[in-house]
This record gives structure tokens, C-alpha cells and sequence, in this order.
């Protein structure tokens, strides 16, 4: 705990710095603050064959309040600056929720009232700037979002004081990730593997079928887009913990998108991939090609849209997509125009997914 | 009166008959071919003239000021006209109507005719004119003498006898005749009209006024005005008198009679043309070239031999010899007709009337109070930041006409409005059906150097009521269209057709100004960007420094009054020299070379917008100082620690 005060103390150190170069602009030298940060997006994301992930450019922005359009932009960064402050001094945490409630305010006189916040969306994008500007993720000051990742499986992790068992025997229920991952810290972990999934129900398929107990996995979700701890949580059991994970999306351009989320990470965050990224992990399904290799039935298929077709064509020519297994699944969909879900495989039965599918996958890899 | 005892004999025939079988009916029934008085056939087809139900009063004041500008503009008279419009009776609907104008006047020998004598007017020339048809007065006259026992009062004093006359007349409806009730020469000391000549209109009326219509003749005369800036108008009424002031002396060129164009001609043209020769004895050649433009003597000779016929006294040819030369005239090429005859409103004259344009407003308080001398209307002045005009020649249907187009932009103007006028008279009604409304549409807003995402983002306030960006801007568009023959899309004459050519040359006239004002425009968005900037420094930077001045130590006050000195000077500084303002420029010396090149206007409006009022500005910049050691110090302290 004195640990983490001190990285408190050393943010809140960084914030009190970055109004005082505020100040030091607008009363001695008189001239327009401006704060430089990292960009952030497509624009800015570029590919490390080294780091096999996505990691952050060397452009920045600079928001001045010398526009229309950055005057706003400046002052929620100002204000979602002083409130983390304030919430680290109360030694108290928030979600990005919490955050957005506690800056809520009106600007502008009677008869031209705006609200200081468009949406969440806009106090998201606020702390995502404190992050850069203090170079601090937010987890350490405390701010997390809702957790949604999920995971069952002979793992043991304390959360503050409390140990929590996620090998639940039952086989009924899993455990959510905590967000707050500086408090969670991984005791013990007993399994040979780490399966990832696309979604939730699909992994309460799994964990119902006995799959952790007869083949010793860690069973983990990220909901659809896995949040910040569940990408952390994969990567500290891969290289800290040393085990191999895999990873299995639904057979879309969408599902590929989420499974390479862990495995090269993501635009939007590429400029925090150094700790969420698990370069090692194995995007094994669901391939395109394994619709016609398990004879998924036509009425199981779905048509692709335009949108899924524009996007499998702009994955084609990604550099990390690049060899020959890849570009042949993304031609196969190009070409066939068919994409399908993992739950697809439930028209076989509702054991076929678990006791069929997965091993089999699991065996071809090597991991099994 | 004879007629109509005919028509009621033969209607009740019919009546009695009816029994009848169909085909002794059909036998016995005969339709008397009757003759309607002029002035009867107006009335009951009143609608021809635009005088409908709820339109009345608003035709009258309109008939009547169109008039008065006319009589006043023969003579090169600077005009000035006084219209009166109050209810004396509310029960029965009762209106007096008045209107007075220095104007030329009309003879006494012809008053009594042209007040009341249908399709008997001055007005039956090939000439621009507001007036067509030249029926208003005696619409008015008619409609009086129909619904109420009042006599019209009229008192006039021409340019020609230079004594004042006064008349109490009535219209026969039945025969087109007046009925002159008094007429009396008025002593000099009891005379009414102040100048040297004049006109004065006194009639009582029946019809009722909607807020609508009251709104429509408030919008007549205060457009009236834009496009006659040289005339005062005084208009009163029972919420209180305005009066539009003089606010030029310059008067447009008057408009001149013109010969008919040879490519228009016809059969009856023509053989007007030679009865105007009647008592000389013309050959065709002559009377053609004098009594057509753009045809010289040559050009007569070469129609009259390709139109193959003999040559003989004009009046000796049979209509089937006219009809050649007719149909000749109309496949030969002539020069385009003339436009200088025309009388356009000009550049000058536009211009000092977009700049002093008022708008009439009413107020609403619900409670109708019967004290009067609480005014219920006044004006307020649109005092538009900018103007621009730009004109095209035209020929129309044959017929010259000139386009003229005027724009104003900023100050108290809110938002876009359409001004339409054909020869100087305010079209008010049908604006969705006239042309000008789709050349606006139809025009890009980029041509004017702003697009349409900027206006948007500008000017998408509280109140955006539309998706068009032109609705969104701070304009008005004005369109004056000038001819002897404007093309009405219908008989209320009210909106224009788009016909021939006259919506090409209407959009290049509104490209024209468009890119014309472009520069300007882009300097006002500007400015209002800079003030839009303004306000939002004022709503954040107490946010701004809230937030900082809770974290670390240091004097709210003094960090908000540095904070908006420092805006408010960037804020100028783009103002004038807005180029730079998307490139960052570090270098504060360099923008200073423009910073002189202010017009007085726009000086004045940044300092409205400026947050630090000058004269304290000092001041606190004084105080700024003081504390700035102390900050500075406070700094090094901390990076001590």
C-alpha cells in the first residue's frame, strides 16, 4: 500500500506540474498554454515488427485554448486534471463514470446554457488525456471502468486483502475481472493454458461442459471488446506466469479485430500496448475455413455486409496479417462472402463446440 | 342600369319556363348579348385587380403609395407622402384611409376621371411603372361608393394650374361615370397641400384587417422604403405613427416612354402605329421606322420588299398585307432593345437603402390598452455591417429588363430573408413559387467563399431552424426586377415566372455578388467567430482556473484577469489578420502591420466584444504586474522543494 501511495503522491506531483507550466505561460510569459500531447489513433499508430504490436507514433497535438473549437478541449483537460487530483488526495476511487458525474457542469449564461460535457464519450476522451499528459495509466489513479472481462479456472488472485478462488467447482458461475488491477495481484496459477473467447456466452457453454477441469485451462472473456484488465490479466499470465494462451473469436472480420486486440492490440490504446498486449498469444479460431472443414449448415451461415467485406479487404493488407495462412482465410471470406459465429456450432449440439470443436483445435496447435 | 334589367328579365324567363320541356326551352331562350360598365365589371371581378376579402385595405395603402412615388418621380420630385390608416367604426368595419404626396398632381378638368372612370389613366404607355393597370384609385373609389355612403375627399394641386382644388366624388358603377358631389377652389389660407403641388386622398372603407395583413402592409412600406430611401413616409395608425425618413436626395433616372420592339410587333401594334399617322399621309416604310426602335429606313425597305408587297399610302393596306409584314418582322434579327429607358433602382441608391433598412415591429403585450399614447409599433435599424450590389441587362420576352441584386449582411440582421421588388414595388406574397427563391437555392454558398459546413458550425445556435446553411446566415438578399413588362406568374401579381432567360441572368447577378462581398463576408465570419470566441473565454476560463487554482496554490483573481487580457489580445489579433490564425504565430511583432487596417466600424464593434473594457484595462494590467514577482517567486519556491 505505501507503494501506491507514492505513485499517487508522484501523479498528483505531475498534474500540480502541468498547471503550474499553465500558469508560468499565462502570467510571466504571456502567452497561450498549450498542452502537447500524444496523438492518439489510426493516424498515430504504427506497426513494431520488433514488438510484434501496434505501438504509439511520435505525433502530437497541442491543445490551446487559441480556437473555438480547443477552447472547450482545454478546459476539460484542466478540470479532469484537478479532479484526479482531488480523488487521489481523498485516497478514493471511480469509475470513468464517477468521473464524468463528478465534473458534470453547465457552461454559458441563462438563455445559452451548454452542458460542460457532450457525453461520456467526452470525459472518457478527458481522462484518456490526463493518462498521456501524465504519462500514467489510469488504472494507478484510480479511475476504472465497469469490469466485464470474465474468468473461471484454477487461478488464485488476492484483491486488497481478500483471496478469491476462481476454480469454482459448480461449473456455475465465473468470476469478473476486477478493474482495479493495481490492487489485484495473481497468487497462484495451476493451469497448463489459457483459452480466451469472444464472448460471454460462449464461455459459460464451455464451463458448463467441464472443459476446465478435464483439459486444466483458464477460461476468460473480454465480453466482446476486452476492457484494459482483462488484456493485462492475459498478458501477466502468458509472460509472467508462462503460460501459452489462445484465443478463439467468432469466424467475422469483427471477431478477428477482437481476437488480434490481445494478441497486437489496438489503435485506439496503442500507445499503452507495452503493458496490454500478449504478442504470444495464438489466434486459433474460428478460421473462415473451418465453416466448410466442421460443415457448419448453411442456415447456421450469415451473410457478410459491405461494411465486413470493406473491412476483411483493409485486413488483407495489414502488415501483421501478412502471412500466408491469413491471407488465404481473409480470401476465403472475400470470395465465399460468409461469415459465422463460434455459437454456429451448437446446430451439431450443445457438447459439439466444447468436446469436439475446441480439442481438436487445441490438439492441431500443439497445445493439447 | 338598362343592361342589367335586360339580363333579369331573361333570367326570370328562364325561371318561368323551367317547367318546360328541355326542347321548347332551347327554342324559345334567347341570350341577350349585354354590355357591363367598366367600372361594374371591376367590381364584380375584383379579385383581377387583387382586391380580395382580407387584401382590401392592404391593396389600398399599397395602390395608393404606388401612386403618390409615381407622381412624385414624373417630375424628379423628391417624394413625400403621408398614409393614414384608422378603423372609425369597428362595428360595421369602417376604415379611414388617407394619403398625401407632393406629386404632380392632377388637373381639376381630369380629377374627377381619374379618381373614378375606370381604365382611363395616364399609365397606358410602353413605359416602366409601378402601376399596371392603372385601376387602384378607382378600385378604391368603387369599393367606397359600394359599402359606404361616404364621398371620397380629394384635394390636388397639379404642377400646372399651381391652385388647390377640392373634390367630394362618387362612382356610378353602372355607367363608369363620376358623380362629382362638391367641387371648389381652395382659398390659398385654407389650402392643405404645402408644396408647390400635390395630391391628397381621403375614402372610407369597409373590410377588416388580420394581424396577418396588418403585418403585410407594416412589411409593404417598410420595403417600400429600402428601394425609395430618397422618399419620407409617414404612415399612421391606431398603435402610433412611424415615419421612414429621407435618407438620400439622389432620385433614380424617371423612366421614359418607349417604342415598341419590332420583334414583339403584331397586327394590333401595327395598326395602332398607323393610325397614329392617319392624318399625314405616310408611306409604311416611314411609319415603321418611326414608330418601332432598332428599325432604320433600310431595314424598313428590306421587310417591306420581303414581305413582297406594293408599296401605297400607308392606310390603303388590307390586314392580310399587314399580317406579312407582321410575320417578316418577327423572323428578322433586329438589335437588341434598348435599356435606358428603363429607371433601376442603382447602386448608389440600393446601397443607402439595404444601410438604413428598418424593420417594423409590433408589440405584444395581449392587454389592448386604450391609451394611445403608448405607441404599440416602433422600427428598429438593421444597421447591416456590409452591402453589395451588382446588376445585369437583360431582354426578356423581347422586352428589356434589368436585374439588379443587392445584399446585407451582419449587424442587427438575424438571420436569412428574401426582399423581392418589381419596378420598386415590395412583392410580399407567393414567395415560395418565385423565381428568386429558386436561384437562391440553386446559387452556391461557396461562390461567396464559405462553405457550408463553416456556416453551420458558425451559426447553428439555439434557434436553427433549418438545414440549408444560406438560412442560417445573418443576410439579406434583395432581387429588383425592372421591365415594361415584368413576367407575373399570376394576375395578383405577387411573384415572378421564371421565364426566358430570367433566372440565368439572376443567378449570374447573385454569383457576381456573391464572390463580390466574398472577401468581406469572410472578414465578418471572422469577426463574429472572434466574438463567438470571446464569449466562450468568458464561460471557460473561470473553469479553467477553478480547476488550477484548487490544485495548486495560487491567486484566482490574478490568473483570471492575466488569462483575459492575454485572450482578448490574441482574439484581436486574429480579428484583424485571421490569415495567420490557423498557423501558430509565436512571433507577436509580426501580426502588428495590420493591425491599423481597421475600418471605424469594425473597430467599434471589437471593442463591444472586448472582455477587458479599456479603460481599466490599464489598470489591472498594472496589477497583473505587482503579482507576477510574487507568482514567480512562488514558482521557484516550489521547484525548490
Amino acid at each position: 500500500m505505501a507503494a501506491i501511495d507514492k505513485r499517487h503522491k508522484e501523479t498528483i506531483g505531475k498534474i500540480k506540474l502541468i498547471m503550474k507550466d499553465i500558469c508560468k505561460d499565462v502570467l510571466s510569459e504571456k502567452k497561450m498554454p498549450s498542452l502537447d500531447i500524444t496523438k492518439i489513433g489510426y493516424d498515430n499508430t504504427v506497426w513494431s515488427e520488433e514488438k510484434r504490436m501496434l505501438t504509439i507514433g511520435t505525433k502530437t497535438v497541442h491543445i490551446s485554448p487559441d480556437t473555438t473549437k480547443k477552447i472547450p478541449t482545454f478546459s476539460q483537460y484542466i478540470v479532469m486534471s484537478n479532479a484526479v487530483r482531488k480523488l487521489l488526495d481523498e485516497e478514493m476511487e471511480s469509475t470513468i463514470r464517477g468521473m464524468y458525474y463528478a465534473t458534470l457542469s453547465t457552461v454559458g449564461d441563462e438563455g445559452n446554457k451548454q452542458k460542460f460535457w457532450t457525453s461520456q464519450d467526452a470525459s472518457d476522451d478527458a481522462i484518456k488525456a490526463v493518462e498521456l499528459l501524465t504519462g500514467v495509466p489510469r488504472e494507478e489513479f484510480s479511475v476504472t471502468s465497469k469490469p466485464k472481462g470474465m474468468i473461471s479456472g484454477p487461478i488464485l488472485l488476492r484483491v486488497g486483502g481478500d483471496i478469491i478462488d476462481c476454480n469454482l467447482g459448480s461449473r456455475a458461475t465465473s468470476q469478473l475481472i476486477p478493474t482495479n488491477i493495481m490492487d489485484v495481484e495473481i497468487v497462484d496459477v495451476k493451469a497448463d493454458f489459457v483459452m480466451v473467447v469472444e464472448k460471454d456466452t460462449v464461455l459459460n457453454n464451455i464451463r458448463k461442459s467441464g472443459f476446465i477441469q478435464k483439459y486444466n485451462a483458464i477460461l476468460m472473456t473480454g465480453s466482446g471488446e476486452p476492457d484494459r484488465a482483462t488484456r493485462m490479466m492475459v498478458k501477466t499470465l502468458n509472460e509472467v506466469w508462462k503460460k501459452p494462451v489462445v484465443v478463439f473469436a467468432d469466424a467475422d472480420p469483427w471477431g478477428l479485430g477482437i481476437a488480434l486486440r490481445y494478441k497486437i492490440g489496438s489503435e485506439s490504446l496503442s500507445y499503452d500496448s507495452d503493458r496490454l498486449v500478449t504478442p504470444d498469444a495464438k489466434v486459433l479460431g474460428m478460421m473462415f475455413s473451418d465453416i466448410y472443414d466442421y460443415n457448419i449448415p448453411e442456415v447456421a451461415r450469415l451473410a457478410a455486409s459491405e461494411e465486413d467485406l470493406n473491412r476483411a479487404v483493409d485486413m488483407k493488407k495489414k502488415q501483421w496479417l501478412k502471412d500466408k495462412k491469413w491471407q488465404k482465410e481473409l480470401s476465403l471470406f472475400l470470395k465465399n462472402k460468409e461469415k459465422c459465429e463460434l455459437d454456429a456450432f451448437f446446430k451439431h449440439g450443445f457438447r459439439y463446440l466444447a468436446e469436439t470443436y475446441l480439442p481438436q483445435k487445441l490438439r492441431e496447435s500443439g497445445i493439447l | 342600369m338598362k343592361s342589367k334589367n335586360v339580363i333579369e328579365i331573361a333570367s326570370s324567363r328562364i325561371a318561368q319556363e323551367g317547367s318546360s320541356s328541355v326542347v321548347q326551352t332551347k327554342s324559345k331562350t334567347k341570350i341577350n348579348f349585354s354590355r357591363k360598365a367598366e367600372s361594374e365589371f371591376f367590381v364584380d371581378n375584383s379579385a383581377l385587380a387583387g382586391f380580395t376579402g382580407e387584401r382590401i385595405l392592404y391593396m389600398a395603402i399599397r395602390e395608393l403609395i404606388e401612386n403618390s412615388l409615381d407622381s412624385c418621380e414624373t417630375d424628379r420630385i423628391l417624394p413625400k407622402i403621408a398614409v393614414s390608416l384608422k378603423l372609425i367604426d369597428p362595428l360595421n368595419d369602417l376604415w379611414s384611409i388617407s394619403c398625401e404626396d407632393n406629386g404632380i398632381g392632377i388637373r381639376s378638368d381630369k380629377v374627377s376621371i381619374a379618381v373614378c372612370s375606370f381604365l382611363t389613366s395616364g399609365k397606358y404607355v410602353e413605359q416602366q411603372q409601378r402601376g399596371l393597370f392603372g385601376v387602384g384609385l378607382k378600385m378604391i373609389a368603387a369599393f367606397s361608393t359600394k359599402d359606404t355612403d361616404h364621398p371620397l375627399r380629394v384635394w390636388s394641386k397639379s404642377t400646372e394650374e399651381a391652385s388647390e382644388y377640392y373634390f367630394e366624388l362618387r362612382t356610378d358603377i353602372g355607367t363608369n361615370k363620376p358623380i362629382v358631389l362638391t367641387r371648389r377652389d381652395v382659398k390659398p389660407k385654407e389650402s392643405i397641400l404645402r408644396g408647390n403641388s400635390g395630391f391628397r386622398i381621403e375614402a372610407v372603407l369597409r373590410g377588416r384587417l388580420s394581424p396577418i395583413t396588418k403585418n403585410k402592409i407594416y412589411d409593404y412600406i417598410s420595403q417600400t422604403s429600402i428601394v425609395n430611401p430618397y422618399a419620407v413616409i409617414s404612415f399612421f395608425t391606431d398603435d402610433g405613427k412611424i415615419t421612414f425618413d429621407r435618407r438620400t436626395t439622389i432620385m433614380p433616372e424617371p423612366a421614359k416612354e418607349v417604342l415598341p420592339h419590332p420583334a414583339d410587333m403584331d397586327l394590333k401594334t401595327l395598326k395602332k402605329a398607323i393610325g397614329n399617322y392617319a392624318l399625314q399621309k405616310t408611306t409604311i416604310q416611314g411609319i415603321l421606322c418611326n414608330s418601332f426602335q432598332k428599325l432604320s429606313s433600310d431595314k424598313a425597305r428590306e421587310i417591306i420588299r420581303n414581305a413582297g408587297i406594293e408599296v401605297k399610302q400607308a392606310d390603303k393596306y388590307s390586314e392580310h398585307e399587314l399580317i406579312k409584314i407582321v410575320n417578316i418582322c418577327r423572323q428578322t434579327k433586329f438589335q437588341s432593345p434598348n435599356v435606358d429607358h428603363l429607371s433601376p433602382i442603382g447602386e448608389r441608391i440600393f446601397t443607402v437603402g439595404m444601410n438604413t433598412e428598418r424593420a417594423i415591429f409590433t408589440r405584444k403585450d395581449g392587454i389592448i390598452s386604450d391609451d394611445h399614447s403608448q405607441p404599440r409599433i416602433s422600427t428598429k435599424e438593421m444597421k447591416p455591417t456590409l452591402t453589395g450590389y451588382s446588376s445585369r441587362a437583360c431582354i426578356i420576352n423581347n422586352r428589356p429588363t434589368i436585374v439588379e441584386c443587392g445584399l446585407a449582411y451582419g449587424g442587427n440582421l438575424s438571420y436569412f430573408k428574401l426582399y423581392r421588388f418589381a419596378n420598386k414595388i415590395p412583392l410580399l406574397y407567393d414567395e415560395g413559387s418565385d423565381v428568386a427563391r429558386e436561384v437562391i437555392s440553386e446559387v452556391e454558398l461557396n461562390k461567396m467563399g464559405v462553405s457550408k459546413k463553416q456556416v453551420k458550425e458558425q451559426f447553428t445556435g439555439l434557434d436553427s431552424r433549418s438545414d440549408r446553411a444560406i438560412d442560417l446566415l445573418p443576410i439579406h438578399i434583395f432581387f429588383h426586377i425592372c421591365s415594361t413588362k415584368i413576367p407575373y406568374k399570376t394576375a395578383g401579381k405577387e411573384s415572378i415566372a421564371s421565364e426566358g432567360e430570367l433566372k440565368k441572368y439572376m443567378k449570374a447577378c447573385l454569383s457576381d455578388l456573391y464572390r463580390k462581398v466574398s472577401k468581406q463576408i469572410r472578414r465578418e465570419m471572422h469577426l463574429k467567430d472572434a466574438e463567438n470566441r470571446l464569449k466562450l473565454y468568458k464561460y471557460y476560463i473561470p473553469l479553467i482556473v477553478n480547476a488550477i487554482s484548487e490544485s495548486i496554490d495560487i491567486s484566482a483573481e490574478d490568473l483570471t484577469n492575466s488569462f483575459l487580457t492575454l485572450v482578448d489580445k490574441h482574439v484581436k489579433r486574429e480579428a484583424t489578420n485571421p490569415r495567420t490564425s490557423n498557423t501558430k504565430v509565436e512571433n507577436p511583432k509580426a501580426p502588428k502591420q495590420n493591425h491599423h487596417v481597421q475600418g471605424p466600424h469594425k473597430d467599434s464593434r471589437t471593442k463591444e466584444t472586448s472582455l477587458v473594457a479599456k479603460s481599466s484595462k490599464s489598470l489591472k494590467l498594472k496589477h497583473v504586474r505587482s503579482t507576477q514577482e510574487k507568482i514567480e517567486n512562488f514558482m521557484a519556491s516550489e521547484e525548490l522543494d
